[in-house]
């Protein structure tokens, strides 16, 4: 009996994580069955009541800064349905469709550019699914490897900035969300390289097809009219690292920048085309979001029977080093990524890990870094990653068979969580040299 | 008969509903934007005024858009799950459904039995900044546990039917 609960904290921890898995397993929605795992708990202990339950929920939806996640996604759907995407796929075209493979690597550049300016995977994986699986079927593509480089592709959004997952984790966790936007860089750039090395390698041995080589005035013509698109990045980052605007803010910047380019510079949007992605950014976001909550509720009895101490004694006690916890940690995420969606994930495990990563002297920053790599790469993985659920939905296939060429493309990717895990400097050196004030 | 109109009638209204819902959705995405772009102006132009309750203004939008979209969300069976047995379909699947609608209605009576009492702690209360009368957010709980109700109890329902008459659903 602790602190004059009910409930001692091994017996709450055994009802809370007992009840969500078994709930998971029975297929009832994520968000109602970490919210129904929570009730329990709440109406046993006098002190709580399941009005703690609607208090939570409402803190967690009360806040500023997951504002940036309709944002973000609005700014996505509206660079689909006005025209930003196109001109994109034509730039993505003339610089590498040359490549054998070509069709894949663009689909893996025009991703890397959609990660600069969209800080959503689902939203990537949703459009992109729609452009490239059909069309690469079309050109003689295996379906499994169409499906898996979408999914796998799309992981860049999260990584890259702007990032709705290092919004949510820099106002979670307290850490400098400009910092996690310049430490985003270098990992997405060794991804996407990975992830085009991977499509190389497919493409020789299978054969997929290529096209001609653009000539100059096509790449420039092609840059011309993706300028600018292309400015986006360095609006969102530009603004946020120079402090004039918050995060939210630098979202909400991009929703007006793609609408304006969408309704007058490209001119492609009409009000039917803007309903369309209205509501579907609603539904995305509310669906994404009102997780966040009941996962809040839950993460707030965690804290408060103090399991996550528990549980952390027993990993102390191990004795691990500086690149031992960062493999841990990316472990915990990787195994929790699987089951969980990523915002919900940084919010209960992000805050379980953190003083571990702390004790042993991992930069906050550093611990970010490899805590949304690993979160980015459970978006595709089975049975609960939403990018590669999207382009099998979009594709009419089952999970079941595209995990292959999905873990064969994940293992380079692997390679470069490591890199980022043992070698700090690989998250820390953009940040250091451009704002080192951030890294206090 | 005097059955099927009745739930022929109950679909048609939940039908009309979800549609009214889809509209606020949309709507309240598109009004999310304007205090947040009043408060970035405000702050580099003078002839704005600076007010200081767009934040807590486009938070409580938020707060709305999550609770309709969820709404809206469960009639159209998008809140992700976890599904291990992703082939199955027909009566099988029914079942199954059952099973994981009974945890859903537990949990949309919560939201609305408690949601109510939500309200009525909030009723004289008034927010920080833009003092508004909180009870105009948090009535969006029993709002959703209502609408989660009867979206998941006619979904239940046609399960049911699946299940024991062998009926497509």
């Amino acid at each position: 009996m602790m602190g004059g609960n009910v409930l001692a904290p091994g017996e709450a921890a055994w009802i809370l994580f007992g009840g969500f898995f078994a709930l998971l397993a029975l297929r009832v929605p994520v968000a109602v069955a970490l919210g129904m795992a929570c009730l329990p708990v709440m109406l046993i202990e006098p002190r709580l009541g399941a009005m703690t339950l609607m208090q939570e929920t409402f803190n967690a939806y009360n806040s500023f800064i997951l504002l940036a996640v309709p944002f973000f996604l609005l700014t996505a759907n509206l660079m689909n349905v006005g025209g930003i995407t196109d001109r994109l796929v034509r730039l993505s075209r003339a610089l590498v469709g040359h490549f054998p493979g070509g069709l894949a690597q663009i689909n893996v550049v025009l991703s890397f550019f959609f990660a600069g300016i969209s800080g959503s995977s689902t939203a990537d994986a949703a459009s992109q699914s729609k452009i490239f699986i059909e069309a690469q079927r079309r050109e003689g593509y295996d379906d499994s490897f169409s499906v898996a480089i979408t999914a796998v592709s799309a992981v860049l959004a999260v990584i890259i900035p702007p990032s709705i997952l290092m919004i949510v984790w820099g106002g979670v966790l307290t850490v400098s969300i400009g910092a996690l936007f310049l430490a985003g860089v270098i990992p997405g750039l060794l991804i996407g390289l990975v992830q085009m090395a991977t499509v190389h390698a497919y493409a020789k041995k299978r054969g997929y097809p290529t096209y001609p080589r653009a000539n100059l005035r096509e790449v420039g013509f092609a840059t011309w009219i993706s300028l600018p698109a292309l400015m986006t990045p360095f609006i969102i980052i530009g603004g946020k690292i120079f402090g004039w605007f918050t995060a939210t803010e630098s979202a909400c910047i991009a929703v007006l920048y793609a609408g304006m380019l969408s309704l007058v510079v490209y001119r492609e949007m009409d009000l039917k085309a803007l309903y369309g992605a209205l509501g579907e950014t609603g539904r995305l976001a509310a669906v994404a979001l009102f997780c966040v909550g009941t996962a809040s509720a839950f993460g707030w009895l965690l804290a408060y029977y103090k399991i996550p101490e528990a549980i952390l004694t027993g990993v102390s006690a191990w004795g691990m080093g500086k690149i031992m916890t960062g493999f841990f940690i990316a472990g915990v995420f990787l195994v929790v990524g699987c089951f969980l969606d990523a915002i919900p994930a940084i919010i209960i495990v992000g805050a379980i890990l953190q003083p571990l990563a702390m004790e042993v002297g991992i930069h906050p920053v550093h611990f970010a870094m490899i805590g949304i790599v690993s979160l980015a790469f459970g978006l595709v993985t089975p049975p609960y990653g939403l990018c590669l659920m999207i382009a099998c939905h979009v594709a009419g296939m089952k999970m079941g068979a595209v995990i292959k060429d999905t873990i064969i493309m994940l293992l380079p990717m692997f390679a470069v969580l490591g890199l980022v895990i043992m070698w700090p400097d690989v998250s820390l050196i953009l940040p250091r040299l451009i704002s080192p004030e951030f890294l206090e | 008969m005097r059955e099927a109109g009745i739930r022929h009638a109950v679909h048609r209204m939940a039908e009309f509903y979800s549609r009214f819902l889809s509209l606020l959705l949309a709507l309240s995405v598109l009004i999310l934007v304007f205090p947040v772009t009043l408060q970035i102006f405000a702050r580099f132009t003078d002839f704005l005024p600076h007010y200081i309750w767009t934040e807590e203004m486009a938070r409580f939008l938020l707060v709305w858009t999550i609770m309709i979209g969820a709404m809206v969300g469960l009639k159209e069976g998008i809140h992700f799950n976890v599904d291990l047995w992703p082939t199955l379909h027909g009566r099988a699947r029914a079942a199954l459904d059952l099973v994981s609608g009974v945890f859903v209605l537990i949990f949309a009576a919560a939201f609305f039995w408690y949601g109510i009492e939500f309200v009525d702690f909030a009723w004289f209360r008034i927010s920080e900044l833009a003092e508004l009368p909180l009870w105009l957010i948090h009535l969006a709980w029993p709002l959703l546990g209502f609408s989660w109700l009867l979206f998941g109890g006619l979904k239940f329902y046609d399960d049911l039917k699946t299940l024991f008459g062998g009926e497509a659903p």
